[in-house]
């Protein structure tokens, strides 16, 4: 269960959050939809506590993430697994090396770090990209990378920051399914986007921000509803 | 235990992929770390070189107590052993009467009827002293004047004496100074170019965190990068030395024979050491602290 209450964030007069107040119940599905600088990227980085809000109150399955120091912050972030708008895969690693990065920094074995990425590049269908690196890839290919990144260690929460941004409509309809498969297995899942056409076919929950507050949160939404 | 020597197999393997995959960057700090460890080396060299200069000049200047004639022996030998044992002395010779009669003929051949004609020797004994550390001789000289019933009377060359300690002192203080100096200076040069070499994978560093990773997770292969980068090129600087001194110490030595340069297996061996170690903690402290501000994520 994740709840934002009253939450706001400025960046230098900036106002990139406005008393956001919003919930999501375990293994939902949701969008997160609005222009470029609407916050949607600033919610999931405070999600993900890599920012810091000013005002309000993060629950996340009860905890205050707002508390979280140290130890506790790197046993939270565990919980969660992130797709980067930027991607963020590492150029210097290859496919497999950036994939398994989430179970190598909790100190599992090469063996099993190696069969649960054999599995999720199956899943991703990028098996025969393993010994790749990043810049031979095409962008739909990373951001697969980086989704297979953030689910190989089945987090409980799944943030994705325009996962179909600028790649093909075929590896964005990929996926989408890959994430709803994902939300399938009870894996709470937040998708900002601007991508009307999959926010329009899915027709799941659909949370509308501007300026940094949230305008509409519309249990079955469609992107052009004002 | 078996997830932290996979954590650990993991760290040293992240090391040397991040040595070999920033092999441009590694090598840059390596070379620093040579030319500046090279720099620190010379100047320790060069100021033991200094300070030896001023130990010998120290160890020429004496302190003469000339000893009454009728001094008892027994005073005499026991004051001799007493000052053999004093910190600062480094020699204390007994001159006899006869010692200083023959010094006096041999030195002053064309006077030497006046003690025929004397027909006694009219020299006293003497007690030299050849100072270790002729900051003492002040001292050590108002103590012997004060055992009248033994010493006639007590000679130090004090102008040469205070001019060999204002020396020795400047010589201390600034080379102390000189060291700390250039080893800051080292410092500041090593560290900066690890971070520009963290710098240029701040992102890494970042993406870790973000997933997961502990602290000590991230950091432990960048401490070993630096460690290496520190060592490596300390070795380098300590092996660069240690052939400078077998190739051209001696012939140094043979020019400037007046300068007291320390060719000693052991002293260059120590200094050599010494030198990797300062690449070994420069390394890794610097790769620490380089690596901390982007952990504050």
């Amino acid at each position: 269960m994740i709840v934002l209450q009253g939450v706001s964030k400025t960046y230098e007069g900036f106002t990139a959050l406005s008393n956001v107040s919003v919930s999501i119940a375990r293994g939902e599905f949701a969008f997160l939809i609005g222009t470029n600088g609407a916050g949607k990227t600033t919610l999931l980085r405070v999600l993900l506590r890599e920012e810091t809000f000013d005002q309000g109150v993060v629950l996340v399955n009860g905890v205050d993430i707002s508390t979280i120091r140290g130890a506790a912050l790197t046993k939270f972030r565990r919980k969660i697994g992130m797709v980067f708008q930027d991607t963020r895969l590492l150029p210097n690693a290859t496919v497999s090396e950036n994939v398994g990065l989430p179970l190598k920094v909790r100190g599992r074995s090469n063996r099993d770090v190696s069969m649960a990425v054999a599995e999720v590049l199956e899943r991703v269908d990028l098996s025969e990209k393993a010994p790749r690196f990043p810049r031979q890839l095409s962008g739909g290919e990373q951001r697969k990378v980086a989704l297979a990144r953030a689910i190989i260690s089945r987090p409980e929460i799944l943030l994705c920051d325009e996962p179909t941004d600028s790649i093909n409509p075929l590896h964005a309809r990929e996926i989408i399914e890959l994430l709803l498969d994902i939300n399938a297995e009870g894996v709470t899942t937040l998708v900002a986007t601007h991508d009307s056409e999959i926010v329009n076919d899915l027709r799941r929950r659909v949370i509308r921000m501007d300026a940094g507050s949230v305008l509409e949160d519309m249990a079955v939404g469609v992107f052009n509803t004002s | 235990m078996r997830t932290s020597l996979y954590s650990l197999r993991y760290v040293l393997g992240s090391a040397a992929n991040g040595l070999w995959r920033n092999r441009t960057m590694s090598v840059g700090a390596v070379i620093t770390t040579t030319i500046m460890l090279i720099t620190l080396a010379a100047f320790l060299a060069i100021n033991d070189t200094l300070n030896q200069m001023v130990s010998a000049l120290g160890r020429k200047s004496n302190l003469i107590a000339y000893i009454r004639d009728d001094a008892r022996p027994s005073d005499v030998t026991r004051i001799i052993r007493d000052l053999q044992g004093r910190s600062g002395v480094a020699e204390v010779v007994f001159v006899t009467k006869e010692d200083a009669l023959r010094i006096f003929q041999e030195r002053f051949t064309d006077q030497a009827d006046v003690i025929d004609i004397l027909q006694a020797n009219p020299l006293p004994a003497s007690v030299e002293l050849r100072m270790e550390n002729p900051a003492v001789l002040p001292s050590l000289a108002d103590e012997l004047r004060e055992l009248s019933d033994t010493f006639e009377t007590v000679v130090v060359p004090l102008d040469v004496v205070e001019r060999l300690i204002a020396v020795s002192n400047v010589s201390r203080v600034a080379g102390t100074v000189m060291v700390i100096a250039l080893t800051g200076v080292t410092l500041f040069v090593v560290v900066n170019t690890i971070r520009v070499a963290v710098y240029a994978r701040r992102q890494e560093i970042e993406i870790m965190k973000l997933v997961g990773a502990t602290d000590w997770f991230v950091r432990g292969p960048f401490v070993i990068e630096g460690a290496f980068i520190g060592v490596f090129g300390a070795t380098m600087a300590a092996g660069a030395m240690l052939v400078l001194y077998a190739q051209v110490g001696p012939s140094i030595t043979q020019i400037i024979s007046f300068l007291p340069i320390n060719t000693n297996v052991d002293y260059v061996r120590s200094l050599a050491l010494f030198i990797v170690l300062v690449g070994l903690v420069v390394g890794s402290i610097g790769s620490y602290f380089s690596v901390r501000r982007y952990l504050a994520i």
